[in-house]
């Protein structure tokens, strides 16, 4: 076989078994990359190169030290699972640089931070103004995330004592023209409703580009074709004037009518539509 | 428009709000909307008995009314 074959064949087996080996060492290494997980992986793949390019004379040398390479990285990973203090001696532990407002120059200088480092982390965080947190914590990946003192967090609905109706989550119906069963099931919905609601909407389901359905059973579609405009959801818009038609009516109906009786009556009944009116409202903005 | 055909406008359009308010109840996914829904919508109902009694009667005091 001649040399070049050689080399195609161990770089795909050598691919593959990377590819294999990375499986197996679980995504917590894409998901937050340690200085000591970086350390690893070039030196794994190093080996590997070494491995597809023959560098070693006798090759097993090379394989053996890829495979304890490997297997070292498996166990480390497992007891990192395992054990918290393996986990600390090698990722390092999460260092409080600033605590109460006060930046804590110690800890800066023994994570090797200077403080234009630190400022900078801030900044990528949108925060400029070093007096605006309360407390920031570098994590073992150098990260910095930081918490705002309170009255200069974002104002939340809750603060405002403003009632908002629940998101549970948006489910995606149609992508790409086909109809995904799966989550149509999830929202208790099937196709029938699906083409239904299409159809009131006059299109049918190979236009729609992306169709998404919200907690209160609307849809949104989006279709392939952008210049055709679709009518967005308005029912519960609808509901909402309704009801407050509805009370307006009924305080005139009050007022119009000479019964003395008839005129309780209508009161009575705009004020329950009132307090029907203050329990839906949020629900349906 | 004459008062009685409002009042039965307004007894129509309560009714659809109640069954919009009965269909969001089924479809929502979120078990505190489900139950205010299910609430509105039975609160409703003494609401829709009153406009009802109320029609009833202005048919009788003037029965030109019936059946328009």
């Amino acid at each position: 076989m001649p040399d070049w074959l050689m080399t195609v064949i161990r770089s795909v087996g050598v691919l593959v078994l990377m590819a294999v080996w990375m499986r197996l060492l679980g995504r917590k290494m894409a998901a937050r990359m340690t200085p000591f997980d970086r350390v690893y992986l070039v030196g794994f793949g190093v080996l590997a190169a070494v491995l597809v390019l023959n560098l070693i004379q006798p090759p097993l040398l090379a394989w053996i030290a890829w495979l304890t390479w490997g297997l070292t990285g498996l166990a480390y990973s497992f007891l990192s699972l395992k054990s918290k203090w393996v986990r600390d001696l090698l990722h390092g532990k999460e260092a409080v640089v600033i605590k109460h407002g006060k930046i804590m120059e110690d800890q800066l200088k023994q994570v090797r931070y200077t403080p234009e480092d630190l400022l900078q982390q801030l900044r990528g965080k949108q925060i400029f103004n070093v007096a605006d947190v309360e407390f920031a914590v570098m994590e073992a990946n150098g990260e910095i995330n930081a918490l705002m003192k309170s009255n200069k967090q974002p104002l939340t609905a809750q603060q405002l004592g403003v009632e908002t109706a629940p998101e549970t989550g948006v489910q995606t119906v149609i992508l790409d023209g086909n109809i995904l069963d799966e989550p149509l099931a999830t929202m208790g919905l099937n196709r029938g409703w699906l083409n239904t609601e299409l159809s009131k909407l006059d299109v049918s389901p190979e236009n729609v580009f992306l169709a998404q359905v919200n907690t209160m059973g609307e849809l949104y579609i989006d279709l392939f074709d952008d210049a055709i405009q679709v009518a967005q959801p308005t029912a519960r818009q609808l509901l909402l004037t309704t009801l407050e038609k509805a009370k307006a009516d009924l305080q005139s109906f009050s007022l119009d009518t000479d019964d003395e009786k008839a005129k309780q009556m209508y009161r009575q009944c705009a004020t329950e539509v009132s307090s029907i009116l203050y329990d839906v409202r949020p629900l349906l903005k | 428009m004459t008062t009685y055909s409002k009042v039965k406008q307004t007894l129509i359009d309560l009714k659809s709000a109640q069954s919009t308010m009965e269909h969001y109840a089924k479809i929502t996914q979120d078990e505190k909307s489900r139950k205010i829904f299910e609430r509105s919508a039975r609160k409703l109902e003494p609401t829709l008995e009153r406009l009802n009694k109320r029609i009833q009667r202005m048919e009788f005091e003037e029965p030109q009314y019936k059946g328009s």
